[in-house]
């Protein structure tokens, strides 16, 4: 798949939506010990759709650098890259705190559940990521067109040509 | 029995594809062969440059008439499908380029044996050309369909019913029987169509033997790989999981996905092999019933039937029927046409030089026709050989490799790669912010086009541009271009280092023989070039190898130039650039819309859509690839849904999956 601009947002939000939704609530699920807790599910949603949220922000850029390549297309391996420079941007600007809705320690004040600046979050967040990260990358190689069957035909849109 | 004498009429064909001047008869008084070609000794001579000297022969027995190539360059056609040698039925039509020959009906009495529309003519030539003075269209036709077609853009069923011929009545009608038709067969099947409701007419028993014909003879066997990607499957409406995945699955190796990955940036592009290819299309025509739906026969006309469908008369290829029997007609409401290339034209020098001196021909070669003896005799000569390869595209990076091989049997062949100017690194085609990569004068691009042509932002733009913007997107998003292969590039480096392999620019002023030098030498052929730098090269080579490509013409079959001229359907126009704008230039493919329908055809419920190569300069660039093939029947069936007139079910997001799975696990759809 060749993505376009509106390819690009529609299936970024998708992706979100069925895999990395889901993955993530699987995630707190299992680190809460087996049972829901509203606290730790909150940060995580919030820091994945951070993350969504910045490749929004991103997508036009990335068709603006389609546009300097002969081909206008966007290799695979780009997206892999790519996808790990949102996860790290997002990330250590979380850990400076300068994300508000993503808690950090303040001195003199209680520790939150989720901690974005402790030592355990990096590995936390990696985790988290990584497992999101897969089932979306593996999806945009090809699994989506089974559902999808006109999907690599119009940059990533949905709908119909 | 056959009752001599024997008539043809013979009309000569303008290039516009018209007949041009008065008809003539010839007439063959008792059994023999005829030979007819340009040479002077021939029993029937013709003129024209594409005529070589002993083009054909008519094979007169008192059992039956039949046409036999004598090995000509451009080959003989009967009823518009090339041929070696062939049985004659009356009314058939036989070409050679630039004349058709009609098998006439034989004349009712002796009296009329040399009338030809009341008109008498000169009995004293028999069994040579007799000119009629008649000036009105012949009235010999061809019976079939001729009966029912002629002069009509429109038939009744009942008038086909009445002519006696066999009529059967189907909801989809594929015409070609090549890859452009399976693919669309392929799309009708998955949306859930049974094959009972589909017929695809064609004179291959398989669906990708012209296509391979062509691969072998440009030197690519099923072992080598195509100028593809991973996800274009012919066989696989879904493209998932590419061909990188199924050679990992058959443990060829997992290479394939890293290119994958990295292509076309960190690795070289993954293509996948010729012969896996056939091999998957051959498990999915065994899937979709292919053979079922199949009839091999040659489409001789359509037209619009008054009830709002169309009618296709084919005449069965090989088989066991005979005479009228072969002759039929199907009722369709939906038709698509992907007839592929219709014949092919070499370049005017080459083709001039192959009629002007044909006992050179076995030194000149067109990269598509066969050619597997110039590798083999020189790499059985013990000596120099010296091959001239023009053209820079990928097929001439193929041959240069094929050459390359021939190199480990006879280290003494020489290459000599004739371009027409260099390109330097900076010299590449630009398309607004982006510049073409160029490698050792070659423009290099993964595939034919750039790839955002398939599906990226230049398809929608493309698509939504107007004529004259779209001629010239083509022009500057087209042109000749190889893919850029490390085994490639090294062929071209070490073979400058070495002095084995020489690029020479310029145009080619002159071709002609070369005598041989001494007894038991070989002929060869002078290739003169006026160099970039205004002199003249010339070059004494034993092979030239001519990768300059094909040139379409779709007037050139005699069913679309039936169809263009009975519906004056409209055809999509090349714009070439100049400083004042774009400029109107001749004609390419078929007019279709977005939805690759032709309009012009549209009869009430009826439909006919169009694909492949006949559709260039349409609405879409790549049509001439696996993948846009794929675009083509998607967009056509996702038509014939939205339309909701012929009951195509719609194929959602659920009910792909399902597809997909009945493909993962070989069920029928």
């Amino acid at each position: 798949m060749i993505p376009t601009l509106a390819g690009r947002l529609q299936t970024r939000l998708l992706l979100f939506i069925f895999v990395g939704i889901p993955v993530t609530l699987a995630f707190v699920f299992i680190l809460a010990g087996w049972k829901w807790d509203y606290d730790i599910a909150m940060p995580f949603l919030l820091f994945l759709a951070t993350i969504t949220g910045l490749g929004l922000l991103l997508d036009p850029v990335y068709i603006f650098l389609q546009t300097t390549r002969w081909d206008r297309d966007w290799p695979f391996a780009y997206q892999f890259f790519f996808s790990w420079v949102e996860f790290g941007v997002v990330f250590a600007l979380a850990r400076t705190g300068l994300i508000p809705w993503l808690p950090v320690a303040v001195e003199g004040q209680q520790p939150p559940l989720v901690d974005f600046s402790s030592n355990a979050a990096i590995g936390l967040a990696t985790l988290h990521f990584t497992l999101v990260f897969i089932p979306t990358f593996l999806a945009l190689l090809g699994p989506l067109q089974t559902i999808f069957v006109r999907w690599r035909f119009k940059g990533g849109q949905l709908g119909k040509l | 029995m056959i009752r001599f004498p024997v008539r043809f009429r013979v009309r000569q064909i303008g290039i516009d594809g018209n007949t041009m001047g008065n008809s003539r008869i010839l007439l063959c008084e008792e059994p023999g062969e005829f030979l007819i070609g340009k040479s002077e000794d021939s029993d029937v001579p013709l003129t024209g440059d594409a005529v070589s000297r002993r083009h054909m022969s008519l094979v007169l027995t008192t059992e039956d008439v039949r046409v036999r190539d004598e090995g000509s360059t451009n080959g003989t056609y009967v009823n518009g499908t090339r041929v070696g040698e062939q049985v004659l039925e009356l009314g058939d039509q036989v070409s050679i380029p630039g004349w058709l020959l009609e098998l006439l009906a034989p004349a009712e009495s002796e009296a009329s044996q040399t009338r030809i529309a009341g008109v008498e003519v000169d009995a004293s030539l028999v069994s040579r050309l007799v000119i009629t003075d008649d000036t009105s269209p012949p009235p010999a036709r061809r019976n079939f369909p001729e009966m029912e077609f002629a002069d009509k853009d429109m038939v009744g069923i009942e008038a086909l019913r009445a002519s006696g011929h066999p009529v059967e009545e189907v909801k989809f009608c594929a015409v070609g029987g090549g890859l452009g038709s399976f693919v669309w067969v392929d799309h009708l099947r998955c949306y859930g169509i049974p094959a009972s409701d589909i017929r695809a007419i064609g004179t291959e028993e398989v669906c990708y033997r012209t296509y391979q014909r062509y691969c072998k003879n440009s030197q690519i066997p099923d072992h080598e790989r195509l100028r593809s990607n991973s996800l274009s499957r012919p066989d696989n409406i879904w493209g998932f999981p590419g061909y990188a995945m199924r050679e990992v699955g058959k443990g060829i190796g997992v290479k394939g996905i890293f290119q994958v990955f990295g292509e076309p940036t960190l690795s070289e592009s993954y293509t996948p092999r010729a012969g896996d290819v056939f091999e998957s299309l051959d498990i999915e025509a065994k899937r979709i019933g292919w053979s079922d739906m199949l009839i091999k026969a040659q489409v001789l006309g359509l037209r619009k039937t008054s009830d709002g469908r169309y009618a296709v008369a084919y005449k069965l290829w090989g088989g066991e029927a005979h005479g009228e029997a072969r002759n039929r007609y199907i009722v369709a409401d939906v038709v698509h046409l992907s007839t592929g290339y219709p014949a092919t034209r070499f370049v005017d020098d080459f083709q001039s030089f192959i009629t002007s001196y044909p006992d050179s021909r076995a030194q000149v070669a067109n990269a598509y026709e066969p050619h597997d003896q110039m590798y083999a005799e020189a790499e059985r000569r013990n000596g120099p050989v010296q091959v001239v390869v023009r053209g820079r595209g990928i097929v001439a990076s193929r041959i240069i490799q094929r050459l390359h091989e021939a190199r480990a049997k006879n280290p003494q062949i020489r290459i000599l790669h004739s371009m027409r100017s260099p390109i330097g690194p900076r010299d590449g085609a630009v398309f607004r912010k982006a510049r073409r990569l160029v490698r050792n004068n070659v423009e290099i691009q993964p595939f034919n086009w750039p790839k955002s042509c398939w599906g990226g932002d230049l398809r929608v733009e493309y698509e939504n541009a107007g004529e004259e913007e779209r001629g010239v997107m083509l022009n500057q998003l087209g042109g000749t271009t190889t893919a850029e292969r490390s085994d490639w590039i090294a062929i071209a480096e070490r073979g400058s280092e070495e002095g084995w392999y020489r690029p020479v620019y310029g145009n080619i002023s002159n071709l002609k023989p070369l005598p041989s030098p001494g007894p038991d030498q070989p002929d060869g052929v002078q290739v003169s070039i006026s160099t970039t730098e205004g002199n003249e090269e010339v070059l004494n080579a034993d092979y030239l190898i001519d990768c300059t490509g094909l040139i379409a013409d779709i007037r050139r079959s005699p069913f679309l130039a039936d169809l263009l001229d009975t519906y004056k359907l409209p055809r999509n126009h090349a714009y070439r650039p100049t400083d004042s704008g774009p400029q109107k230039g001749g004609p390419t493919g078929l007019r279709c819309t977005n939805d690759f329908e032709i309009e012009g055809l549209r009869n009430s419920n009826g439909r006919v859509y169009a694909a492949g190569t006949i559709t260039t300069g349409g609405p879409y660039l790549a049509v001439d690839s696996f993948l846009g093939l794929q675009y083509s029947a998607i967009r056509s069936v996702d038509h014939l849904v939205t339309e909701n007139i012929h009951k195509v079910p719609n194929l959602g997001p659920l009910r792909s999956f399902r597809g997909w799975t009945k493909w993962m696990t070989g069920r029928q759809p």
